[in-house]
């Protein structure tokens, strides 16, 4: 009886407790009146915006996306330019490991983040200046326009979300349809006009890191871009389908003009703001160079990495591994390289067949294989690393092999089949691996090229573009690289303003785009460009001048050229020989030894929407044509 | 505690035999679907290769927003799959080298067969080749059966494999980079075309092999698949 005593004591003693009402604030979430009241924490949110910003930098890659929190973001060769013919290298083909239909990007949840500020931060504007409360909206937007232009530039049409959904809503009202392609180019160019207005003319001032007023006019001046050019090209060249009829893939020519127009009004806006970096001068390869590596005022918007990052290795901000990656491994720490510059992409600077072929076709001979870097363009020679030239006190001594005698021409070695009377292996020609060496030479170079695998260049050539000259080589392992990846620089914006001048084709129009290209060339230490000029002149400028910068695989889809130019395409190296018998080296042009085949299918100019998107939300139908 | 545990382990049994009674009770993919491509110039099956048409199917009584699926054609213009689930379909025979038709809707049930119709693009007629040496030349002419709208010839390409698999997803690339193996065209369907006889050749065949040869022939249109010729074989005599 005592016992129940005890136990009614109890009884009531949990009465008494069991009716507090649940209404604390949950600890472990900050809710938006603790954000959005500290000027520090909204600049926190926003980094976290900026962290998940779909930039194309160094860890980006096609078939995997942008690499947060991702262990094989060591693998910078993964780029975009080795499955459109600028470099040959990891991937097998165009679409190996589905590298051009796409890893499924779908960041409405990023979306949802950067909308959540666009719509609650004007309610607690009182806590902060005007200007604080602008700049922050003008950022979001442009970070909202980034986001989306993503989304765009792979699938066409996608649903806009312009507002915070609430997730209790029914499911049917969550099942947002598809908008027009051009629709969501519109809505980009509208959220980039706000960022305009919005933020305050930066002066010389601008935190590159983060979106500045001119970030959003250059970032408009290549979005409208894009979408004059689907509208003009895409016209004629397509896949057609439903969601083609429905305005989801394509956007109707007659649009061209008006989208041409606002991508020059766009990039005219960030006329005398920026400027073209010409420090270094008037030696303009280490000028080339240091626009990559020093700061300058030819970048608008960029990502920087940090050393000291805690998440080192998985961090968006963390660093990254371009120098052990990119170069050879006998001038890095660790790590190891597999995409090499094609010599079709080096050719698109001058043939060098008149300087590697005399007039009766045989193959030029070279004391030195250095002598092939006289008189090539300043530019070409800071983008790529040629045979014979020197990094960190280490030369790129590349050779493919050792011929005791070469006799006839050059043309008969271009097949690179094995065929010609003096490939005969082993007696004439030597091909082989590190170790071999034959009457005291090595038959290759440190540097390569060796088809022993992927590690060492086999076409020649080393990417240059980015590589940090000024660090020894201990410093140079993975995830020891912290320069940033520039993503709006002046240049392209340029580049975007003499395209759209020329293509809205007015003799004013066609001036500016040649003085545009001019001021280019002027810096790249090319000759300038004439009258003459064609659309094709400014396309080929721009993949000079953006070469190795995830713009040439856009740049052949919105063109709608991919499918010519990836056609069963093989690339070209140009691999040195040494000449046994005369004791002087040659260069062949011939087709990169693994004699990878590209090729685009034309419903690749648009990615396929993500299947599970498609499954959780049947407005989404119908698919991209032909998948 | 013995007793315990013991009653804790009946427990425990019994708990995990009822956990799994869902079963799945859908039916398996017991049906099969298989058919010809007739080429309606000929009659007879069109010339293609492995993956050279896809028959896509969308299975309506699945949903109203089918995920498709595709057969993949064989190199004797048949096509087959054993392992469909019956059902409603929408069928399609699309991704190949003939005029777009229009998609049939039918049961599927057990060993259902259906034969699809096609106008191909372009037929290569004439074909005759010729051995020489380390050589072999073929020539060729091209019909098109309609030429109203066709969209524009790209190439013709002289496709050379050492197995009977060959066409535009297997050949040897070596040959094909010879530049001899190929013609381009880059033009719209004219008579000129019509009455070209057009030549191919690839060298530098190894003496003792045996090759199969065949011309494929493409128009710009969505898929740029190509329209294939009679396999050639080829056997080279043996070396000295």
């Amino acid at each position: 009886m005592q016992k129940a005593k005890y136990l009614f004591v109890i009884l009531i003693g949990c009465l008494s407790v069991a009716c507090h009402k649940l209404d604390t604030p949950p600890l472990g979430v900050i809710a938006e009146d603790q954000v959005f009241t500290n000027a520090n924490a909204v600049q926190a949110y926003m980094a976290n915006v900026y962290a998940f910003l779909p930039i194309e930098d160094f860890n980006y890659e096609p078939h995997a996306g942008f690499m947060t929190g991702n262990g094989g973001r060591w693998q910078c060769f993964y780029h975009t330019d080795a499955i459109d013919g600028e470099m040959v290298g990891p991937y097998g083909g165009t679409n190996d490991q589905n590298a051009a239909t796409g890893f499924g990007y779908w960041p409405y949840d990023r979306i949802r983040v950067i909308n959540v500020l666009i719509n609650q931060l004007p309610a607690y504007a009182s806590n902060f200046t005007p200007d604080q409360v602008n700049e922050w909206l003008g950022e979001a937007y442009f970070c909202r326009a980034y986001t989306y232009f993503g989304l765009v530039k792979r699938y066409g049409g996608v649903p806009i979300v312009k507002n915070v959904i609430d997730a209790n809503a029914s499911i049917a009202s969550l099942q947002i349809p598809r908008n027009t392609e051009e629709d969501v180019y519109n809505f980009i160019g509208s959220d980039l006009d706000s960022a305009f207005a919005l933020m305050k003319d930066p002066g010389n001032s601008a935190p590159q890191g983060t979106a500045s007023k001119y970030a959003a006019a250059a970032l408009k001046s290549r979005t409208m871009l894009y979408a004059g050019t689907i509208a003009k090209y895409g016209a004629t060249n397509y896949v057609d389908g439903p969601a083609r009829q429905k305005g989801f893939t394509g956007i109707p020519a007659g649009d061209a003009g008006k989208f041409f127009q606002a991508a020059y009004d766009a990039a005219k806006l960030v006329e005398g703001h920026f400027s073209l970096y010409t420090g270094g001068y008037p030696d303009k390869v280490q000028n080339y160079v240091d626009v990559f590596l020093k700061p300058n005022n030819e970048n608008i918007f960029m990502r920087q990495y940090s050393l000291s990052d805690p998440n080192r290795n998985s961090d968006n901000a963390g660093p990254h591994s371009w120098d052990a990656t990119m170069t050879c491994r006998i001038m890095t720490a660790d790590g190891l390289s597999r995409a090499y510059p094609t010599l079709d992409f080096v050719e698109r600077f001058g043939s060098l067949s008149p300087r590697i072929v005399d007039g009766s076709g045989a193959p030029v001979r070279f004391n030195d294989r250095a002598d092939l870097m006289q008189g090539q363009e300043p530019r070409l020679l800071a983008t790529v690393y040629f045979p014979g030239s020197t990094l960190r006190g280490i030369t790129f001594d590349v050779q493919r092999g050792i011929y005791n005698t070469f006799s006839g021409s050059a043309a008969q070695e271009v097949n690179n089949d094995l065929t010609s009377p003096n490939d005969a292996q082993n007696t004439n020609l030597w091909l082989g691996g590190f170790a071999d060496v034959v009457g005291g030479k090595d038959v290759i170079g440190r540097a390569g090229v060796s088809t022993n695998g992927d590690d060492y260049t086999r076409t020649g050539f080393y990417v240059r573009k980015y590589v940090d000259y000024n660090k020894p080589t201990s410093a140079c392992g993975l995830y020891q690289s912290a320069q940033s990846y520039i993503d709006l620089r002046y240049a392209e914006v340029l580049l975007n303003r003499a395209e759209a001048a020329f293509e809205l084709g007015t003799p004013a129009m066609q001036a500016d785009a040649l003085t545009d290209i001019n001021l280019l060339r002027d810096r790249a230490g090319a000759a300038p460009a004439t009258a003459a000029m064609t659309i094709d002149t400014i396309r080929n400028e721009r993949c000079k001048e953006l070469a190795f910068e995830h713009q040439y695989w856009w740049d052949i889809r919105r063109w709608r050229t991919a499918d010519q130019v990836l056609n069963q395409r093989n690339c070209y190296a140009l691999l040195p020989y040494y000449v046994a018998s005369e004791n002087k080296y040659i260069f062949l042009k011939q087709l990169e030894p693994f004699k990878r085949t590209y090729n685009f299918q034309k419903l690749w100019y648009y990615e396929p929407l993500p299947g599970g998107e498609l499954t959780k939300n049947p407005n989404l139908f119908p698919n991209n044509p032909g998948y | 505690m013995k007793k315990l545990f013991i009653v804790l382990g009946v427990v425990l049994v019994t708990a995990d035999f009822s956990a799994c009674t869902k079963t799945d009770n859908y039916p398996g993919p017991d049906s099969a679907f298989q058919g010809n491509i007739i080429d309606s110039v000929t009659g007879k099956n069109l010339l293609t290769e492995t993956g050279g048409i896809q028959i896509e199917m969308k299975q309506l009584s699945w949903s109203d927003n089918p995920d498709p699926y595709y057969i993949p054609s064989k190199p004797d213009g048949t096509f087959e799959d054993t392992r469909i689930f019956s059902g409603h379909y929408s069928v399609i025979p699309t991704q190949g080298a003939f005029w777009p038709v229009d998609s049939i809707v039918t049961d599927i049930k057990g060993a259902t067969s259906h034969n699809f119709t096609v106008v191909p693009y372009l037929e290569v007629v004439n074909l005759q080749s010729t051995q020489a040496a380390d050589s072999l030349v073929m020539t060729f002419q091209l019909q098109a059966p309609r030429t109203n709208g066709l969209p524009p010839l790209m190439n013709a390409v002289m496709f050379v494999n050492n197995t009977p698999y060959v066409g535009g997803g297997a050949f040897i690339q070596d040959f094909y980079n010879q530049g001899g193996a190929q013609v381009t065209i880059n033009s719209t369907w004219n008579s000129a075309i019509a009455g070209t006889t057009y030549r191919t050749v690839v060298h530098k065949l190894q003496a003792g092999w045996t090759y199969y040869s065949r011309i494929g022939v493409r128009v710009n249109d969505s898929y740029q698949k190509y329209d294939l010729s009679d396999v050639v074989k080829v056997v080279m005599p043996p070396g000295k």
